[in-house]
């Protein structure tokens, strides 16, 4: 029998907040991130809404904990403050108390940054500083700059699988405690708002214009977020012996691919129903104890019919409340699993459901409607969480009380 | 398993393909007919590492006998780089305005294993790692995961182009030599940096033996940046009984004292390198493995390909592969026969 794997720590940075405390606090308050960029060089700047982290970078370096230097992107300060908190929330003084692995996820890189002197790069005529960004580009970057701050020197990944990228993370941590080959993982993602990825979509015509919203009728797409989020997993035996503060389960996940379009899900939405009914049986949970799903819910046209299908494919006329955090952060894509699982832990922890902001309209492909009202005093033991992604790339995860 | 590369591998006996060579200082891939595997309509908007990532894939599991595909598991440094330059230049000669969707779409780095879902109607588990010299390393980790976990199956690559626009962005932070270097003399003269390469290769992995194996892989280990007493402990552990080592040797004066360490630690056993061959890339470990297996299956060494070398050992039961990359991600593989 595989070990079983529990959520000790917990850190993150969104639009919504530097830290899990203040995310919360504005989940409660139903205060949505979202507004206009003051840091992306873009015509879009009054145009399209996105969740940006209300930080500049001088700013970001001291929640990173770190000097102002060459080389560090925004995705790697912001990955960085996030590792901080979640290293902190877990007791973990120094990463090499025990082995411990890292798994990253990124879409882009540093990307953010690189796009800024990609033409000087580029030109031979030009030079300067500039070209300590160059190794930015790639997604691994800004994985091993937070590994070497913070000290990692076990294993180490980074996983793009787009807007699934950090729940995939999560899973293959988790896979590596259950097989024995490390007792304690850091697992999540970081992303950072860039015109490239901004332009990607609306080429796409995939953002709306206003705020987005989830699973409304008149919804026409998303608006981009940026944030990271960490979570400690830790093997059974390991939290026991250590004596770490066990937040929450991690029971089920989940991977499949629906094989069907290179960018769209299918309408009925079978990678979705896959990745939550396997996710689900893993756990050993049945549909009735299902409290709560935190939908992949981007707001455009085609996920929310694919989503909502396979939610009442599943759970027939039973599906459990459920809602998109999306108006709030943003859709901030590699880093969207790792912040909506730790929004699923604290609904357990807090017993409350968060309200899918702007919602008004019942779509007509569907018979449901998600949650849209603060729920307090709820009992929360089961979390489903999604992320869907480009490529076909479906991943379910449920999130479960800890109960001894 | 099948490859794509700078040497004729994709097709053919590569037991008599001669070596190519160039001075350039980049190892371009020899590319096939894509027509056999990817329909003309698709073919059209696909860009190279598209192309290369899914017709390795498709020629891997055409070859293996495997009907079914189970999950699908890649590693990629770098994805697709045409695709990346192109939609950065777009959006600034376009000034973000009606731009084409297409090369951010196919930027994305798990782009290709979409695509090869697509195409084999892979819905099993499906990964795309992205960690330079630990991109196809992860996903060969992933896949033993897999099917430790009870996968009947695994179809696990990795991919990676070099453009002339990233080959230029490179050689300013000293990645290539200076010097155009004959990929036949790329060990003779030890200086900074080496030659670009990239390739795709795939492998049908199993958990148990099939009529179809090519060779075992017995060991795996991955080290992020070890002390060089960790890494010398690694390689002596893993060496035994190994009569063949393969290295990625590049030619980089800055980074060949971890390669040296193999001359000192196991005298005596045979090294091939293979990195004239491929060139340097992220995921060239992936190609080192290839020809591992190759060896050990064919019982033979393409010899053609190693004109440097005075003794070319026969062949080889059991083979030792260490690459690293840039001295950052270290791997060592053991290879066996079956």
């Amino acid at each position: 029998m595989a070990e079983r794997v529990f959520i000790t720590g917990m850190g993150m940075i969104t639009a919504i907040g530097d830290n899990v405390a203040e995310n919360l606090e504005r989940l409660r308050q139903q205060r949505s991130g979202l507004g206009f960029t003051s840091y992306i060089d873009t015509i879009y700047k009054q145009v399209l809404p996105v969740a940006e982290v209300k930080h500049n970078n001088d700013a970001l370096f001291a929640l990173a904990g770190i000097t102002p230097r060459e080389g560090y992107t925004r995705t790697t300060l912001l990955g960085l403050a996030a590792m901080r908190e979640a290293l902190r929330q877990a007791g973990i003084a120094d990463i090499q108390s025990a082995p411990t692995g890292f798994i990253n996820a990124s879409t882009v890189g540093g990307m953010c940054d690189t796009e800024k002197v990609y033409f000087d790069i580029i030109n031979p005529e030009k030079n300067g500083t500039f070209l300590q960004y160059i190794d930015t580009l790639d997604c691994a970057d800004c994985t091993q700059r937070i590994a070497d701050i913070v000290g990692f020197s076990e294993h180490i990944a980074t996983i793009s699988t787009a807007c699934s990228s950090s729940a995939n993370a999560l899973m293959f941590g988790a896979r590596m405690i259950k097989q024995g080959f490390l007792p304690r993982m850091v697992c999540g993602g970081t992303e950072a708002l860039t015109r490239f990825t901004l332009n990607g979509f609306n080429s796409l015509k995939n953002i709306d214009k206003q705020f987005c919203r989830p699973f409304d009728q008149q919804r026409t797409g998303l608006n981009l977020g940026e944030g990271a989020a960490y979570l400690v997993l830790e093997s059974e035996s390991f939290a026991r012996a250590n004596n770490s503060r066990i937040l929450a389960e991690f029971t089920g996940y989940c991977n499949a691919n629906e094989a069907f379009h290179p960018t769209s899900p299918s309408p009925d939405g079978d990678g979705a129903y896959e990745a939550m009914k396997s996710a689900l049986a893993m756990s050993g949970r049945t549909l009735g104890e299902v409290d709560y799903i935190n939908v992949h819910g981007t707001a455009t046209l085609n996920n929310d019919v694919s989503e909502g299908k396979a939610l009442e494919r599943l759970f027939g006329s039973g599906v459990p409340r459920f809602s998109s955090t999306k108006p709030f952060t943003g859709h901030t894509l590699a880093a969207a699993g790792a912040i909506e699982a730790i929004y699923a832990v604290l609904a357990i922890q807090q017993g409350i459901i968060f309200p899918n902001l702007n919602f008004k309209e019942k779509m007509e492909e569907l018979n449901i409607t998600p949650v849209t009202e603060l729920m307090e005093g709820v009992s929360v033991n089961n979390v489903i969480s999604n992320s869907f992604g480009f490529g076909g790339n479906n991943a379910s995860l449920v999130i479960s009380k800890y109960e001894g | 398993m099948a490859a794509i590369s700078p040497q004729t591998t994709f097709q053919g006996d590569i037991f008599s393909a001669p070596l190519v060579h160039t001075d350039k200082n980049l190892l371009a891939c020899v590319e096939p007919d894509y027509k056999p595997f990817i329909p003309a309509n698709s073919l059209r908007r696909m860009t190279r590492v598209l192309k290369i990532g899914l017709t390795t894939a498709l020629q891997c599991i055409n070859g293996s006998g495997v009907e079914t595909i189970g999950p699908i598991v890649t590693g990629t440094g770098k994805g697709s780089l045409q695709d990346t330059e192109k939609f950065i230049r777009e959006i600034e000669q376009y000034k973000e305005t009606a731009l084409n969707p297409t090369p951010f779409i196919q930027s994305t780095y798990n782009s290709v294993n979409g695509l090869i879902a697509l195409q084999v109607k892979g819905t099993a588990y499906n990964n795309t790692f992205v960690h330079r010299g630990f991109s196809f390393e992860n996903a060969l980790l992933d896949s033993m995961m897999l099917l430790a976990e009870g996968a009947p199956n695994t179809l696990t690559g990795a991919f990676e182009e070099i453009t002339a626009e990233h080959f230029y962005i490179k050689s300013r932070i000293g990645f290539w030599k200076d010097a155009p270097t004959d990929n036949r003399a790329l060990y003779e003269t030890l200086t900074p940096g080496s030659i670009a390469g990239e390739g795709a290769t795939f492998f049908l992995l199993t958990g148990t033996p099939a009529p179809n194996s090519k060779a075992a892989l017995t060991g795996f280990k991955m080290l992020y940046k070890p002390a060089e007493a960790k890494l010398a402990a690694a390689l002596a552990e893993m060496a035994a009984g190994a009569d063949l080592v393969l290295t990625g040797r590049n030619g980089d004066s800055r980074y060949e004292h971890y390669y040296q360490q193999l001359d000192t630690l196991l005298p005596g056993i045979p090294q091939l390198p293979f990195k004239h061959l491929c060139g340097e890339h992220d995921t060239a470990g992936a190609f080192g493995m290839w020809l591992g297996a190759q060896i050990l299956h064919a019982q033979q060494v393409p010899a053609q390909w190693f004109p440097m070398l005075k003794d070319i050992p026969a062949t080889a039961g059991k083979i030792l592969l260490y690459n690293h990359f840039y001295g950052e991600q270290h791997a060592i593989m053991v290879l066996e026969r079956v």
